[in-house]
């Protein structure tokens, strides 16, 4: 993301922590389309998936204070603040609906036909040494374990599901995955 | 658990990654949030794998929410278009309220209908304080949270707090005592829930230093460090 866009969301944050209405509606304008797009790939539901938006957008209100922007870039505070609270819903219906998701082992993915999946959104507009990037070059196991966990919500039990692996082998390849990011992602740094 | 320990930092990599990833349970996720409250280093281990990520998120194709998105969060923080907020409304809309005016009368309560439009048009402004010392610029910016009681305060520079003291918000009310309104961390950035008509009715607060826990006696104690007059901004 570029600069100049970080520090308007940075300042359109600060705005808002001081109640200033016109800046909070400015900084849904600008994010709720990206936004709503990671939340609806995670839940898969547009009406949960608005819901969810609007409680995020009123956390985002009461705790724009709370945001650092020397410690993170504004829209990476945002995202983490859609997608844990998409991923909470996800394991709070995961736990309503325990039995029914015994009886099917196949994850339900019924993200539209026509839109990307995990594996083609990580190529898209993938600088070198970006995470992507990084991302893009681990083993095929990992590789997809991660691009399913992040992009669709998936626990650690959905994946062994659905990639049809042992549980053990689907934990180690994310834990491994994530230990050669960093490596990638420090050495990319390094590079830079 | 101690996760910023130097022998637990790849358990803290792990964790802290597992976080941002999403796909640790819902149990381990509550605690590693709880314990990020209170450590530095595992918040900052959390930061640092949320940001690490992030760049996959921005790959996500934008969609644009339905319109109700945003009218129902107006509605729940009590926002309305053009920026106001319509907190005043409650009182003179609520059934209590035209209960009582039932029995004061049809012609007083024409006289009080012609006081009351007079009264609505009056916007609920942003109220702020801002805490300076009797010399130098603001220590803390304090601002109402439209649609609730809350007074959201921010530290805008570094506070100087010795070992073993603590900062005490005081409402300053005329002609009676300060009045408590809670404890400040050293950060000075804290969201407090305030009496109800508290900033409609103090014209000014202070903060002080106290010894640890607060003022003993309920009363300011320590130097008064800095104070601030309760100013809507129209």
């Amino acid at each position: 993301m570029d600069a100049a866009r970080s520090a308007r969301l940075a300042d359109l944050i600060a705005r808002t922590a001081l109640a200033d209405q016109q800046a909070f509606a400015a900084l849904y304008r600008e994010t709720s389309a990206s936004l709503f797009g990671i939340a609806l790939r995670i839940v898969r539901e547009r009406a949960l998936a608005e819901d969810l938006l609007q409680e995020a957008f009123v956390a985002i209100w009461s705790h724009a204070a709370s945001y650092a922007p020397a410690k993170s870039q504004p829209m990476t505070w945002l995202i983490a603040i859609v997608r844990h609270r998409c991923l909470d819903s996800l394991r709070r219906r995961a736990l309503d609906t325990e039995s029914l998701a015994r009886e099917d082992d196949q994850p339900e993915l019924d993200i539209a036909s026509d839109e990307p999946g995990p594996a083609e959104l990580l190529l898209r507009g993938a600088d070198e040494h970006s995470v992507r990037d990084c991302v893009e070059r681990l083993e095929g196991g990992s590789k997809q374990a991660i691009a399913l966990a992040f992009f669709q919500g998936l626990t650690h039990a959905e994946l062994a599901a659905h990639l049809r692996e042992p549980l053990g082998t689907v934990k180690s390849w994310v834990r491994r995955g994530l230990e050669r990011l960093r490596g990638c992602l420090e050495q990319a740094g390094a590079i830079r | 658990m101690n996760l910023s320990h130097p022998d637990r930092r790849a358990r803290l990599q792990r964790l802290a990654s597992e976080y941002a990833l999403g796909t640790l349970s819902p149990r381990a996720r509550r605690r590693i949030a709880r314990i990020a409250a209170r450590d530095p280093i595992v918040a900052a281990a959390l930061r640092e794998w949320e940001w690490r990520l992030a760049g996959l998120a921005e790959a996500v194709p934008p969609v644009t929410p339905s319109p109700k998105v945003w009218t129902g969060i107006r509605e729940q923080l009590g926002l309305v278009e053009g920026g106001r907020t319509d907190q005043r409304a409650s009182w003179w809309s609520s059934l209590a309220f035209w209960r009582g005016l039932s029995v004061t009368g049809a012609l007083a309560a024409l006289a009080l209908g012609i006081a009351l439009v007079s009264l609505r048009p009056e916007p609920a402004a942003p109220t702020i304080v801002v805490l300076a010392p009797p010399t130098g610029g603001p220590a803390i910016v304090a601002t109402a949270i439209p649609g609730t009681r809350d007074l959201a305060l921010k530290g805008v520079r570094p506070l100087d707090v010795p070992a073993g003291r603590t900062l005490e918000l005081w409402a300053l009310p005329d002609g009676a005592p300060p009045r408590s309104l809670g404890l400040l961390p050293a950060s000075g950035t804290i969201r407090l829930a305030l009496p109800p008509g508290t900033l409609e009715r103090v014209p000014a607060l202070a903060v002080s230093l106290e010894p640890a826990g607060g003022s003993p006696t309920g009363a300011p104690t320590g130097p008064v460090l800095y104070t601030g007059r309760v100013e809507r901004m129209l």
